[in-house]
C-alpha cells in the first residue's frame, strides 16, 4: 500500500516542519526577550506555546495511526521512529522558550550582567544549533547533524563559564545573589536547549544512518546476553 | 456522514441454518469498509446479501438492507448487480474474449452495442483500475493470458464500466503476489474517490492499510464496528482485540 501510507507520511512531515518552524520562532522570541529585556513577550509567546502542545499531540497521534495500520518496516519503521522522538524534543524546546521568557521578568534590570555573563552569546550558539537541527532534518543532513552534535560541547563550555562567573559574582556582592540566581537558571535553560538540539541530531542520524548515535561518549554498552 | 447502505437486523439463512445473527451496520458512502474475521464467521455471505447474489446460492434473509433509503428486496436484483458490482478471489475473466471485450461485456449487456460509445468507456475504466499503460497495445489479446494480478484489474475494469455506486470486493489479493497486491490497494485508495467499497479480507494488515472502517465478525455476529483506526488501535471489546493480535482462540 503505497499510496495510502506516502499521504500519511507527507501528512507527518508536514506537521513535523510546522511545528519545528514554530519551535524556533518561539526560542527566538525568548532569547530576544532576554537580550532586549522585553518582559511583555512572555504572555505571547506563553500562549503560542499551545500550538506547539497541540502539534505534539497531534504528531503522535499521526505517528500511532501509520504504526498501528501500516506496520512499517526499514528506513520507514525508522522515520516514524524518529518523528516520534523529534516532536518529543521540539515540544520540550518550546517548553524551555516559555520558561526562558518567564525568567527574562526577573532580570530586566540587569542589562549589564547579562551582557557581562555572555549567556546571550550562549542563547545564540543553542539557537543556532537549533535551526541547523532542523535544516539537517529538512536535508537529510548526516554532515550537519554531525556538527550540531559536535557543537553541544561549545554550549556546554559557556554554561560553566557562566557559572564560574555568576558564583564569583555571588561571592563579591551578596546583592547580586539574586539576579545571578535568575541568570544561573537562564544558562541551565539555554544548555537544556542546545541538548535537545543535539538530541534531534542524534535522532536524524537513528533516521539516516540506522545507528544509536545516543550517549555514546559516556557508554559502553550493556552485554547481549542472547 | 452520507451513508450508502444502511443493514438493519439482518438474519441470513441457507436453508434452515442461521449464518449471520441480528447484523445492524451503516456503511458510509465514498469510503472503504473491510469486513474482517476468521473463517466461516459470515463475511462473503454478508457481502453477498449486499448484491442480493446471497439468494443465488439457495439463501434467504430477514431483516432490512437499504441503498440510498431504498429497500433491495424490493429492487430487480439485475439492475441492483449494476449498481453493486463484485469482484471475486480468484480472477475471472472471460477467457474466450479479449481484453477489451471483457470490459465492454457489461455493457453490451445492458444494450449498449455502438463501439463510438463503448471504447472511451472501456479506455476510462482501464486507467481507473491502473491497467490502461500495461495494455492499451494488446487490446484484442486475450484476457486470460494477462498476469494474476493483471486479470483482476481487468476484472475490476469490467466491474466499474457499468458504473456501479458499490463495489463488493470478496478477498481480491489473496490469490495475488505482493507486487500485485500492492496495486490492488492502491486502485482501492483511488477508487473509493468515487465509489462505495466494502471488501472481505482474511489479511488484517491488508484491512488495516486500504479501509476506513472496519468490522469485525466472529461466528456470523457482528462483534464490532468502528473506524479502522481505533479498531486496530483501541477496539473495545476484547474479542476484537484477541483477533487483531493474532491471539485468537
Amino acid at each position: 500500500m503505497q499510496l495510502h501510507f506516502n499521504l500519511e507520511v507527507d501528512k507527518l512531515k508536514s506537521s513535523l516542519l510546522q511545528m519545528a518552524s514554530l519551535v524556533d520562532q518561539q526560542v527566538d522570541s525568548a532569547l530576544n526577550a532576554l537580550e532586549n529585556a522585553q518582559a511583555e513577550l512572555f504572555k505571547e509567546i506563553k500562549a503560542k506555546d499551545l500550538e506547539i502542545d497541540a502539534y505534539d499531540n497531534l504528531i503522535q497521534t499521526q505517528c500511532a495511526n501509520i504504526f498501528a495500520l501500516f506496520q512499517p518496516v526499514a528506513s520507514d519503521l525508522r522515520f516514524i521512529m524518529s518523528a516520534l522522538m523529534i516532536n518529543n524534543q521540539l515540544e520540550r524546546c518550546g517548553d524551555i522558550a516559555v520558561n526562558i521568557a518567564q525568567r527574562v521578568k526577573k532580570t530586566t534590570a540587569q542589562k549589564a550582567l547579562i551582557e557581562e555573563s555572555q549567556i546571550v552569546d550562549m542563547g545564540k550558539q543553542a539557537k543556532d544549533m537549533l535551526k541547523r537541527t532542523i535544516d539537517a532534518f529538512i536535508n537529510n543532513d548526516i554532515e550537519l547533524a554531525n556538527k550540531v552534535i559536535d557543537n553541544d560541547d561549545i554550549v556546554d563550555g559557556y554554561n560553566k563559564k557562566i557559572f564560574k562567573f555568576l558564583i564569583t559574582k555571588m561571592q563579591s556582592n551578596s546583592e547580586l545573589i539574586e539576579p545571578c540566581s535568575h541568570l544561573l537558571i537562564l544558562s541551565r535553560h539555554i544548555e537544556r536547549l542546545a541538548d535537545h538540539a543535539a538530541n534531534i541530531s542524534e535522532d536524524i542520524l537513528f533516521l539516516l544512518e540506522a545507528r544509536v548515535a545516543s550517549h555514546q561518549k559516556k557508554l559502553t554498552p550493556p552485554k547481549d546476553e542472547n | 456522514m452520507d451513508i450508502k447502505l444502511s443493514i438493519k437486523n439482518l438474519d441470513a439463512y441457507y436453508g434452515k441454518t442461521k449464518v449471520l445473527h441480528n447484523i445492524s451496520l451503516d456503511i458510509p458512502k465514498n469510503k472503504a469498509v473491510a469486513i474482517i474475521g476468521p473463517s466461516g464467521c459470515g463475511k462473503s455471505t454478508f457481502i453477498r446479501c449486499l448484491n442480493r447474489m446471497h439468494e443465488v446460492v439457495g439463501g434467504s434473509i430477514t431483516g432490512s438492507i437499504m441503498m440510498d433509503n431504498e429497500e433491495l428486496s424490493k429492487k430487480d436484483p439485475v439492475l441492483l448487480r449494476k449498481r453493486v458490482g463484485m469482484v471475486f478471489q480468484k480472477p475471472n475473466p472471460f477467457p474466450t474474449m479479449s481484453i477489451f471485450n471483457n470490459v465492454a461485456a457489461g455493457l453490451r449487456l445492458n444494450g449498449i452495442r455502438n463501439k463510438k460509445i463503448i471504447a472511451p468507456i472501456v479506455e476510462k475504466c482501464l486507467k481507473q483500475a491502473a491497467l490502461w499503460d500495461e495494455v492499451k497495445d494488446n487490446l484484442d489479446d486475450s484476457g486470460a493470458n494477462l498476469s494474476g494480478g493483471q486479470q483482476q484489474r481487468l476484472c475490476i475494469a469490467r466491474t466499474l464500466a457499468v458504473d456501479p455506486e458499490v463495489i463488493l470486493m470478496d478477498e481480491p489479493a489473496s490469490a495475488l503476489d505482493p507486487i500485485s497486491t500492492t496495486k490492488i490497494e492502491d486502485l482501492i485508495f483511488e477508487l473509493k474517490k468515487d465509489y462505495t467499497i466494502v471488501i472481505v479480507t482474511h489479511n488484517m494488515q491488508q484491512a488495516a492499510r486500504v479501509s476506513d472502517y472496519t468490522a469485525f465478525f466472529y461466528i456470523g455476529e457482528l462483534v464490532e464496528f468502528d473506524v479502522t483506526s481505533k479498531i486496530f488501535m483501541s477496539p473495545a471489546k476484547k474479542q476484537t482485540e484477541d483477533y487483531v493480535r493474532g491471539r485468537f482462540g
